[in-house]
């Protein structure tokens, strides 16, 4: 076993012979690119003049009136491309180009890692193909008009069950075949080492900057930090630079989809056991036959089966709490926010901000509650249109 | 003596080369499932990869995958299969059998559990292409117990400076992957594949098999010095499905490979 690939019992390298030279040929070039000053001040750079960081650590004043906490929003919607994904794009195509590869895949869902990464393919002249669920293709078909111009091209994956988990398993057996001139691109806190530790790596900017903004705008740091959870990239990104800080609460909040007694949810960890998948050793949603379970959430960004292996590990050793939080009350929290702030949050970072109301009943109103605003919700408005109607919310 | 190694020392002792096929459990249902595996026997197949159905199946293509996924929906499980070996080894078929499985099966199971039951049933080897070298310390732990099964070592054109290191306690054979990547792929091989296979079998003390994209005696003629055995995954389901599981056609397609092989 090879200890450094793993956070306590999970993380590890579940992939064919075949990825494992590739896996070590990559671990060994972030290794030696994130020591290189030229690599660092080229991230800084494209961070910076391209996706527009850093982004304002804000004081959400009337809403924390309403939860009666000081609430402050870590504006990842701000970032090109509406999200925090566009953060480890960044890094990884930078990483891929120093590496000589031409080409990048990806796998995408809702679309969002698809599109971050057609843009950074884009950027810098690489060929981009995505593969997507047919069905996902159906659902989110204006994400796959953005990849579309901006050159990549979209692969339909109609094996198993047409959703992003097939995705995945899909760029899995491309990359076996192509590693030699192609880069796989992960978009979340998952599959096999070195992939967690990379895209943690490339989204603790988020934590980095959050943390001296705190220090700036309060001059202490936060009691809580919480950030949603589906694979777990933005919450990795967000605990990072406060998981040595022992009096900062860490919150995870995955999606609770219908309820997690109806079993149609996306909570991995409160339900899942320990197993294997897409090459990490993680909690899992898995049937009575150790098959991988469909996840339920109205957020296609949350909508995994899996999590990501640090923070398994992080719950086990009790560092950070993990919670969850249903579609309605998502929804409720997305439409509060909007009329509060003025800010249309993505579904998924609604998940954080609707627990953040839970959190801030046991809070004392000076306490200070940092949450991360993962991406805005422009690319939910059908969506959110769809459930109003069902609700009879705006008539 | 594991079956395996017995069968494998048999061929040796007759200078003969192994034919292995693959076919998914439970397909088309577990009783024509045991008479296919018996005409195979018969016909004179060597060793047959039982393929564990799997949710994921991130190694296998997409006439595998299919045939996994379908076997999934009939209900087909480890356990059943577990059942389906204690009956087909109760009904004298002492072909050896190896199991094709990815890791959460293993791990859902329980691993010590799972050897155990492997042990009670007749199962004599492991084939699991998601458990790299780095990850297998946890299930080797069992497979010390007394007949338990071989755990199959894989190897790729790409493993390279890898290969003495996984090949050093290999037991059984070794599975070569001779496309990079999955099965299912048309049999236009590795350009340097024969001096991969070539360098597998300088380092090999075992029997080396070539796997992953074959369909005839023909398509492994070239590298037929240098392996020990050939492996047909994809194209053997696909025959079958395409045949209607026709007992008479599998047996002519292995009787006829099996001799091919060794002409």
């Amino acid at each position: 076993m090879n200890k450094k690939s793993y956070y306590g019992a999970f993380g590890g390298q579940y992939v064919a012979e075949s990825l494992m030279n590739t896996l070590k040929e990559l671990d060994d070039a972030f290794e030696k690119y994130t020591k290189d000053e030229e690599f660092l001040k080229e991230v800084d750079y494209y961070l910076k003049q391209y996706v527009g960081r850093e982004t304002p650590l804000y004081f959400a004043s009337r809403l924390s009136e309403a939860y009666g906490t000081k609430i402050y929003l870590k504006r990842e919607d701000l970032n090109h491309t509406g999200a925090h994904k566009i953060n480890n794009v960044i890094g990884q195509i930078l990483l891929a180009k120093r590496m000589g590869k031409t080409k990048v895949i990806a796998e995408t869902g809702a679309g969002q890692h698809g599109v971050a990464t057609a843009t950074g393919a884009a950027l810098f002249n690489m060929e981009c193909t995505v593969y997507m669920g047919a069905e996902d293709m159906k659902r989110q078909s204006l994400n796959v008009m953005r990849m579309e111009m901006l050159g990549a091209k979209v692969v339909p994956v109609t094996s198993g069950s047409n959703t992003l988990k097939d995705a995945t398993n899909e760029a899995i057996r491309t990359w076996a075949k192509t590693a030699e001139d192609t880069f796989y691109v992960i978009g979340s806190a998952v599959g096999p080492y070195p992939y967690p530790k990379m895209v943690k790596y490339f989204q603790s900017v988020i934590s980095k900057e959050a943390k001296k903004q705190i220090l700036e705008q309060e001059g202490r740091l936060p009691d809580v930090v919480m950030a949603c959870v589906g694979g777990g990239s933005n919450s990795i990104g967000m605990f990072a630079d406060f998981i040595e800080e022992k009096d900062v609460k860490l919150i995870g909040v995955e999606a609770a989809g219908k309820g997690i007694e109806t079993g149609e949810h996306a909570s991995a960890m409160a339900l899942g056991e320990p197993g294997v998948l897409h090459g990490m050793r993680s909690y899992l949603l898995q049937d009575e036959d150790g098959n991988v379970q469909l996840a339920h959430s109205i957020s296609a960004g949350l909508d995994y089966p899996g999590v990501g292996p640090e923070h398994a590990y992080l719950k086990d050793s009790g560092r950070a709490e993990y919670v969850a939080i249903k579609d309605d009350e998502a929804m409720d929290a997305l439409m509060e926010l909007c009329k509060l702030e003025g800010i249309i949050p993505a579904i998924e970072s609604a998940h954080a901000v609707a627990y953040a109301k839970k959190q801030a009943k046991k809070m004392k109103p000076d306490d200070i509650m940092v949450v991360c605003l993962s991406g805005r919700g422009d690319k939910d408005v059908n969506t959110i249109a769809d459930y109003l109607a069902g609700k009879g919310y705006l008539n | 003596m594991n079956r395996i190694e017995e069968k494998l020392a048999q061929l040796k002792e007759q200078n003969k080369k192994a034919f292995i096929t693959y076919m998914t459990a439970g397909m088309p249902d577990f009783d024509k499932m045991q008479e296919i595996i018996r005409t195979q026997e018969q016909a004179g197949t060597d060793i047959i990869e039982l393929g564990i159905p799997f949710s994921d199946p991130v190694a296998d293509g997409p006439v595998i995958q299919d045939a996994s996924y379908h076997a999934i929906l009939k209900g087909v499980n480890l356990k059943k299969v577990l059942e389906a070996m204690k009956k087909l080894r109760s009904a004298k078929i002492e072909i050896p059998i190896v199991f094709m499985m990815y890791y959460n099966t293993i791990l859902h199971y329980g691993v010590e559990a799972f050897v155990d039951a492997c042990i009670e049933s007749g199962v004599d080897g492991l084939i699991i292409p998601d458990l790299p070298l780095e990850e297998q310390d946890e299930i080797k732990e069992f497979l010390q117990k007394e007949n338990a099964p071989i755990l199959i070592q894989l190897v790729s054109p790409v493993s390279k400076d890898r290969i003495p290191e996984i090949l050093k306690d290999a037991r059984g054979f070794v599975y070569c992957v001779s496309s990079m990547g999955v099965t299912g792929q048309e049999a236009t091989f590795h350009k340097s594949v024969i001096d991969y296979l070539g360098s597998v079998k300088e380092v090999s003390k075992i029997p080396v098999m070539m796997g992953f994209g074959i369909r005839t005696a023909e398509d492994v003629a070239p590298m037929k010095d240098i392996i020990d055995g050939a492996i047909v995954g994809s194209h053997f389901i696909r025959l079958m499905e395409e045949n209607d599981y026709d007992l008479q056609k599998i047996g002519t397609y292995c009787g006829t490979f099996k001799k091919e092989l060794n002409q």
